[in-house]
């Protein structure tokens, strides 16, 4: 049995897409409503006879079942997967979902030499480690969702988040101050289960990239 | 006033019947290493901190708790055994080539040693990262060579069976779930491989353009475009990220290939003599070990293993439950000329997956939001590191 790890929210929409041009159909995950782990008769990764699970996660909780090999492998974002730290195989970045980690805030607002600020961010361990490499100082604060209201409401000077298309940025009259990271969703194996399926795993991959969805 | 059990983070009490398995675990591990002829070393808790700095990588230096004595000696909580047990050793040792000023080496060589107790590194706040965690390990210092290295990694698969083993086939027996093979106890695994043997790869990726730090770490991720990219036209980098050996060993170069072939033909001898243990050569897990000096340089630290390494791996766990190899520079940086090779377990993690067992899918079809919290539940996430 294989048990693969899907996000929810922005992240779905391509990794579906991947998995399907990569052969894995992936059936009815759209109709399941609130049903967290199915299993898909019929499919898996290539291998004859054997079982595929899904289970959908949150894409914060996605590394950590990787991790702890309750699921074998997965699709999370590359923002999340660096703010986890978790100990995973990173093989393929999917070529669609694509985003920026970008500083933002008003205009003028990226903090001269020498300013102390606040930031803004649901990514804490990047945004110290982003901090520590700058000529500024920064308090962070810690939020979990809206971050662009910080700062609107003046809770912090500038905020760290995922930028996609810009335009709840604009329609709020914020900027992308600045470009930390290109972020991909990519695709996660846990070292134990890559040594036990390596060679579904490695054909899965083939195909993703013979496919062009990953790279 | 009401007393708080609050521990501090990363710490964790063993209370009944997880310390009785605690102890037993290691009892019988200490009793396949007095069979197997090693001697017991108790060592301190507190040390100096200042012998160490030379051995220490920026990130072992964030692990220390190190503090200041009243008497004013900066001093650190121990770490890891081996060094401190090194330090110890070397000056007993046969001196290295550099004219240390020594007396005659007044310990007898080889020695056989093993030691257990805690260590204290610092982690980051994560689940199952523990800051304290109790080891048992062993080495053997004055022996160079394959025989060094047969000896102990066969020592490491006996304490793999002795240690872990028992709990496993325990929890087989009861194993009561319909679908075996989603309930099954996944097998102990191994993973071997060579400090250095991608060194050549990594150097001729550099003189395409690589970052070869960022490429080996590329090659562990098994970061297939990362690889791809600088990859030469034989495509042995993601032959090793795909295979964990390329078809032809050859490609990795004379002196590593002679190595490999050796380590394979190691592997597969103790294959038969540990068959509950399943061996597996993988150079990419390495690939960050690396000892070619302009290596070393790029990626600010050198491998602390010369040779062989290996990790054990028990059922999904990402992390490894034990881990050792040949480190005879360590005892070369502390002054000794001795070869050395040795390994530790961790008995946190050994126990964190005693069942090595998945939760199968229950019927009907679709389980609800509860389910996937059990699942996380019954892994026990607060232990290992």
């Amino acid at each position: 049995m294989i048990r693969l790890a899907l996000p929810k929210g922005r992240n779905l929409t391509p990794t579906l897409a991947a998995f399907r041009a990569a052969g894995v159909p992936l059936s009815g995950l759209e109709d399941n409503g609130r049903k967290l782990w199915m299993e898909l008769p019929g499919e898996g990764l290539g291998k004859e006879g054997e079982r595929l699970e899904v289970l959908i996660l949150k894409d914060k909780d996605l590394p950590l079942y990787v991790e702890y090999g309750i699921a074998d492998l997965g699709v999370v974002g590359t923002d999340v997967l660096e703010e986890s730290g978790a100990e995973l195989l990173v093989p393929l970045r999917l070529t669609e979902g694509l985003s920026r980690l970008s500083l933002i805030g008003y205009p003028g607002a990226l903090p001269e030499p020498g300013a102390q600020v606040r930031i803004a961010t649901k990514y804490p361990r990047i945004a110290r480690r982003l901090v520590a490499q700058r000529p500024w100082g920064a308090e962070v604060v810690e939020l979990s969702g809206s971050i662009e209201l910080a700062p609107m409401l003046e809770l912090a000077e500038v905020a760290l988040d995922i930028v996609q298309t810009g335009r709840t940025l604009k329609e709020n009259g914020l900027t992308e101050l600045e470009t930390v990271t290109d972020v991909a969703p990519c695709v996660v194996v846990n070292r134990a289960s890559f040594q036990r399926h390596r060679p579904e795993v490695n054909a899965l991959l083939e195909r993703m990239e013979d496919a062009g969805v990953a790279a | 006033m009401k007393i708080s059990a609050d521990l501090p983070q990363g710490v964790t009490a063993l209370l009944f019947d997880t310390a009785r398995r605690r102890r037993g675990l290691e009892a019988r591990m200490v009793a396949t290493l007095e069979e197997r002829g090693f001697a017991e070393v108790v060592l301190p808790i507190v040390d100096y901190a200042e012998p160490y700095e030379p051995l220490l990588t920026p990130a072992s230096r964030g692990e220390l708790y190190r503090f200041v004595d009243r008497d004013g000696e900066l001093l650190a909580l121990r770490a890891d055994f081996t060094p401190l047990l090194a330090r110890l050793l070397a000056p007993s040792l046969p001196a290295g080539g550099d004219g240390h000023d020594r007396p005659a080496p007044a310990l007898d060589l080889p020695q056989r040693l093993f030691y257990r107790g805690d260590v204290v590194r610092y982690e980051e706040e994560r689940p199952g990262r523990q800051r304290e965690f109790y080891q048992v390990g062993a080495e053997l210092v004055g022996v160079a060579g394959e025989e060094a290295e047969r000896e102990m990694l066969a020592t490491f698969l006996t304490l793999l069976e002795a240690g872990a083993a028992p709990d496993r086939e325990a929890a087989t027996d009861r194993e009561a779930a319909p679908d075996r093979e989603a309930g099954a106890v996944p097998p102990v695994r191994v993973v071997l491989g060579l400090a250095g043997a991608l060194d050549p790869a990594l150097l001729a990726a550099a003189r395409r353009g690589a970052d070869p730090a960022a490429l080996a770490a590329a090659v562990a991720r098994r970061e297939r475009g990362t690889v791809r990219r600088w990859d030469g036209d034989d495509g042995v980098l993601l032959a090793v990220v795909e295979e964990g050996v390329p078809a032809d060993p050859d490609l990795l170069g004379e002196e590593a290939s002679r190595r490999l072939h050796r380590l394979l033909a190691l592997c597969d001898e103790l294959d038969e003599e540990f068959p509950r243990v399943e061996l597996v050569v993988d150079l990419a897990e390495f690939a960050h070990q690396v000892l070619d000096p302009a290596l070393v340089d790029a990626a600010g630290e050198r491998s602390y293993y010369d040779g062989l390494v290996f990790r054990a791996y028990l059922g999904h766990l990402a992390l490894p439950a034990g881990s050792g190899g040949r480190y005879d520079s360590l005892f070369a940086r502390l002054g000794a000329d001795v070869p050395a090779v040795g390994f530790s377990f961790g008995l946190e993690r050994l126990m964190a997956d005693a069942t090595g067992r998945r939760r199968t899918r229950p019927s009907p079809v679709a389980a609800e939001v509860e389910d996937a919290a059990e699942l996380v539940a019954e892994r026990g996430l607060g232990v290992g590191r």
